[in-house]
């Protein structure tokens, strides 16, 4: 059997309001909920069969920092309980500026947290506003500030394409967040997902949306200028500063295992996939009941795990070594992707280069594009 | 029976432009009969089929026994109630080989339209006697007297036969009962001959088989009886017989002179002929009526399976659609963009439409559907005739002596201060006027020769918006003649796509090249590549369009648990293009199909 997974991810549901572009799992406003939901989160550590030290431990949500201070400090000891980090484990958790104050920053602290993701998503009051975000540059100045007192870890989270965002406004956004001396960097192109209230009025045509070309142009800029300044773009969103790439998320990227708890939380464990419920409150309720809050499970074959690897891997701009990657899981590149391998090559979205295969810049910007192919085999 | 009970008996049908009130006049002489009680009446009682609710339309001809008692004799009175559409015409003649007489309605506000005068020149030439009615007279803005003028000179109507009534607020009804008893002749047809009955209709029933509807001629038929279909020639035993009242109602015989159904457990769907005639079981004894004419097919489309679809599943629905619509027709075609499906013949595009949503309703069948067009016939260079149904069949143009299109008759009925716009619409289709005739002094009827292609698609919604919806029309096929005409074909990446290919006339092909290929610029998904599309004819390329290549799909966020999500997304979308089979192949979309229908007029 393979061995237990060494990372582990909480996901904690609550925000101080639902942002009009979020789909994720979140409550506004049952603040009563919380007690409820650290007792069932509880309860589902509690069933797990044995406790597992981990190498990466991610709190993410919502916005753990919501929570309390008193109701923190149970999360991150309930969570220990099980998933014990080990000495050099890289503990993440993800942060609303609005929320970081002196005691919120004595927790995390304490309990040794080392990384924080913060909400940023802009620095310019009109997009914030467009974004139904709350804070401003001075509250991230203050956290940032608050945070640097233990963390030397920070990443900021930085959203474009926001409604009638310009090239300009996108380039000002990244040199701000430059300014704040980040060692890590996601960026997210503004995606409209059902479910929100984004969707309902881009539908309604009361949303003007930029076209494909502009975002193009906004998400390249942003690749540029942080690699000229000697960033390492190391997967579609996601940049860093040398030696700080989250060690959690390559997991998933790598195709590796992880556990997870809490409503909607995706866990890989012995090669299968589950997702929590979603709601909260049902989350709540089968849990406390004694129910298992598995909404949704699969395992999957030697073929699609092989496939979505290749697929999450090649995601990471590193791409896959070829060598390592085929002795590691016995196969041979040229036959899984078949003809796609050279047709992919030959129209330049991807391409072989110190023996890894990766996405050219072309078929970076296309890719969603190009996994129907891989996932799905040349017949 | 004797010729003597044969006087109590009535057949007619009810006739009028659409929308004129056919069917809740029907709704009013089923109440006053009794027939149909006040409880279960609703309105367009007879329009009970999903479609003809929804439009609020008739598309199936629907027949009814009623009893009434007319100066202390109980009649039988068959009334057919029939659609007032161009489209559904076959339905309309087909009636009126059951009957004797029609109701002719005319809207007391609309007048006398363009359907008015062909129905009633039908009715006409069947020898049915006419029983005219001015119906609506309720409205507001009624105006009889004018509406009386029309019918008198444009259909020669003896203004002292019209009934006034208003279906809807029962006006006239029973006036118009002793007008159908006084007026209308009885049946002939001598009981005691030979069987022989003319199936008009029928229908499908999963449990009971086919439902054959009859009129009897002449002779009789009872419960148990053999009988024999003297066309396939094949022997039944008639398991149920009885008439419509409206819904089935059994008994035991049925004679001459009388309407009703016959279920003689016809379970194989290409045993049902209609125009077929049902005779006496002993070979020989009966004789073949002349049957119905097949009517004149207009527009042809390809029907096709959509992705996950059955071909054998979409013939099996046709079949069955077909017993009980039998005017359209269809064959099995293949078309490289589409795979195997069929070529359908139609009366016209609702009719089109219509047939479509109903193996959709009634099937349950999802359809890929190709622009209409309709048939054009080449002379070719070795003398041969061929007719076009497609714009593929299209030999080379050095094979080509003489391309030639359908001519129709075009007949317009339109108050007279809208006669220059119509002028106007005909003229630029190319239509030479004929006639100039003026019904009142206010209403008048333009007949044009036009082209069938020119008038088919959308012609009835320009002159309903040229003349305020006030202006209508009616068209009959009068033959071939040579034209200038090119078959325009669409490349997509240098690709002929076969089911895009369109007819037209060559002074339009510029125009119609530009309109098509940018429809389909706007219809086509970017793919990862840049698609060229063109327009031309024979290798010359006449316009072209660019379909940009795809700038950015990527997604932002793959965390732990986006990864199920996307990964079963991204594998569909590769699944569900069965077509798509390799990369660098273009997704055309279904509604694709249509955009070549685009004519590039300004609107
Ligand atoms: N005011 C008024 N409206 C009427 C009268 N008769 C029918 N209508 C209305 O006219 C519309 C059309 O009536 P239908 O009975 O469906 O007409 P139809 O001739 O059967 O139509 P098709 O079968 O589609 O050709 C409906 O909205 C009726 O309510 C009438 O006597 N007076
Ligand atoms: S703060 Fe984040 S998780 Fe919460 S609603 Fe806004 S976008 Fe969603
Ligand atoms: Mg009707």
């Amino acid at each position: 059997m393979a061995l237990a997974p060494t990372s582990a991810y909480v996901h904690v549901p609550f925000c101080r309001h639902r942002c009009g572009y979020c789909n994720f799992t979140v409550s506004v406003s049952a603040d009563s909920q919380a007690e409820m939901y650290l007792l069932a989160l509880q309860q589902e550590l509690n069933c797990i069969d044995d406790i597992y030290p981990v190498d990466t431990l991610f709190f993410g949500g919502g916005t753990p920092t919501h929570l309390t201070v008193a109701q923190l400090e149970q999360l991150f000891q309930t969570v220990y309980e099980r998933f014990p980090p080990r000495a050099d484990a890289e503990i993440t958790i993800e942060a609303n500026p609005e929320d970081i104050d002196p005691n919120v920053c004595n927790v995390l602290k304490e309990w040794g947290v080392n990384r924080v993701s913060l909400g940023v998503q802009s620095f310019s009051p009109n997009k914030l506003r467009q974004l139904e975000r709350y804070h401003t540059a001075a509250t991230v100045d203050r956290a940032v500030k608050n945070l640097r007192g233990f963390c030397d870890n920070l990443s900021l989270d930085l959203i474009f394409g926001a409604p009638q965002e310009t090239v300009p406004e996108w380039q000002r956004d990244v040199e701000s967040a430059l300014l704040r001396d980040p060692q890590h960097l996601s960026t997210y192109g503004l995606t409209y997902e059902r479910g929100t209230t984004f969707w309902g009025r881009r539908l309604r045509g009361d949303l003007p949306t930029n076209d494909e070309s502009m975002e193009r142009q906004m998400f390249e800029t942003s690749i540029d200028m942080l690699q000229l300044r000697g960033w390492n773009h190391y997967e579609v969103s996601n940049f860093s500063q040398p030696g700080f790439l989250c060690r959690h998320n390559q997991v998933y990227w790598r195709g590796e295992e992880y556990f997870a708890v809490g409503p909607g939380a995706a866990r890989y464990v012995n090669t299968q996939r589950e997702t929590n419920h979603r709601s909260t409150s049902t989350y709540i309720k089968r849990i406390l009941s004694g129910v298992s809050a598995v909404q949704e499970s699969e395992r999957l074959s030697e073929s699609e795990r092989l496939r979505e690897r290749i697929v999450l891997r090649l995601r990471m701009m590193e791409g896959i070594p070829i060598a390592k990657f085929e002795s590691q899981f016995d196969c041979q590149l040229a036959t899984v992707l078949g003809s796609t391998l050279e047709e992919f090559q030959r129209r330049g979205w991807w391409e072989i280069c110190d023996g890894h295969l990766r996405l050219t810049r072309e078929g970076l910007m296309i890719s969603d594009a190009l996994w129907p192919y891989v996932l799905a085999p040349q017949t | 029976m004797t010729a003597m009970e044969l006087k109590y008996i009535r057949n007619f049908c009810i006739i009028a432009h659409i929308d004129h009130g056919k069917s809740t006049l029907a709704d009013r002489l089923l109440e006053f009969t009794g027939t149909v009680d006040k409880r279960q009446m609703k309105e367009q009682v007879l329009d009970d089929m999903e479609l003809e609710r929804a439009r609020g339309i008739t598309i199936k001809a629907r027949s009814v026994a009623m009893k009434y008692t007319y100066k202390g004799q109980e009649y039988e009175l068959n009334l057919i109630d029939t659609p007032g559409h161009v489209d559904f015409h076959y339905e309309v003649s087909r009636s009126f080989s059951c009957c004797e007489g029609a109701l002719l309605l005319v809207d007391a506000f609309q007048g006398v339209e363009a359907q008015t005068v062909a129905n009633a020149y039908a009715a006409m030439e069947h020898d049915l006697l006419i029983v005219p009615v001015i119906n609506k007279i309720d409205l507001l803005h009624a105006r009889p007297d004018e509406v009386l003028v029309e019918m008198e000179q444009s259909l020669a109507i003896d203004p002292a036969d019209v009934v006034r009534a208003s279906a809807k607020s029962g006006i006239g009804i029973e006036e118009l009962l002793s007008a159908v008893i006084e007026r209308i002749p009885p049946p002939t047809g001598d009981v005691d001959a030979p069987l022989q009955a003319m199936i008009f209709d029928s229908h499908y029933d999963s449990f009971r088989g086919a439902i054959t509807y009859v009129r009897m001629m002449t002779g009789q038929v009872r419960l148990g009886q053999k009988i024999r279909m003297l066309r396939s020639n094949k022997t039944y035993e008639v398991v149920e017989l009885g008439q419509f009242v409206p819904q089935r109602k059994p008994c035991t015989v049925l004679h001459a002179g009388q309407v009703g159904y016959l279920i003689c457990n016809i379970k194989s769907l290409d045993e049902v002929h209609i125009g077929e005639t049902v005779g006496d079981i002993r070979e020989g004894v009966s004789t073949p009526l002349p049957g119905y004419q097949q009517p004149k097919r207009m527009v042809y489309c390809g029907l096709y399976p959509s992705d996950g679809q059955d071909f054998d599943e979409l013939r099996d629905a046709l079949n069955k659609l077909s017993i009980n619509d039998p005017s359209f027709e269809f064959q099995p075609e293949s078309s490289e963009a589409l795979g195997f499906g069929f070529r359908c013949g139609f009366l016209g595009l609702l009719h089109m439409e219509i047939v479509q949503q109903r193996l959709e309703q009634e099937s349950d069948i999802d359809l890929v559907q190709t622009a209409p067009n309709v048939t054009y016939e080449v002379l070719t260079r070795s003398g041969e005739t061929i007719d076009i149904h497609r714009p593929q069949e299209v030999p080379d143009a050095g094979d080509i002596e003489e391309f030639r299109q359908p001519i129709v008759k075009v007949n317009l009925v339109l108050p007279t201060e809208y006669i220059g716009a119509a002028m106007k619409l005909c003229q630029d289709r190319r239509g030479s006027l004929t006639k100039t005739e003026y019904l009142s002094p206010t209403r008048a009827m333009l007949s044009y020769h036009l082209p069938l292609a020119e008038v088919i698609y959308d012609l009835h919604d320009k002159l309903k918006s040229v003349t305020r919806g006030f202006g209508t029309m009616d068209y009959e096929v009068i033959g071939y003649e040579p034209a200038d005409l090119v078959r325009l074909d669409m490349l997509v990446n240098g690709n002929k796509v076969d089911a895009l290919a369109i007819i037209c006339d060559r002074r339009d092909a510029d125009r119609r090249g530009r309109a098509v290929v940018k429809k389909l610029k706007a219809e086509i998904e970017r793919h990862m590549f840049e698609i060229a599309v063109q327009a031309a004819i024979g290798s010359r390329v006449i316009a072209r369009e660019t379909v940009p290549a795809m700038r950015k799909n990527v997604t932002a966020k793959c965390y732990g648990g986006d990864i199920t999500r996307k990964r079963k997304l991204w594998a569909k979308q590769r699944e569900g293009k069965k077509r798509m089979k390799s990369i660098g192949q273009v997704d055309i979309p279904q509604k694709a199909f249509m955009a070549v229908l685009e004519t590039g007029e300004t609107k």
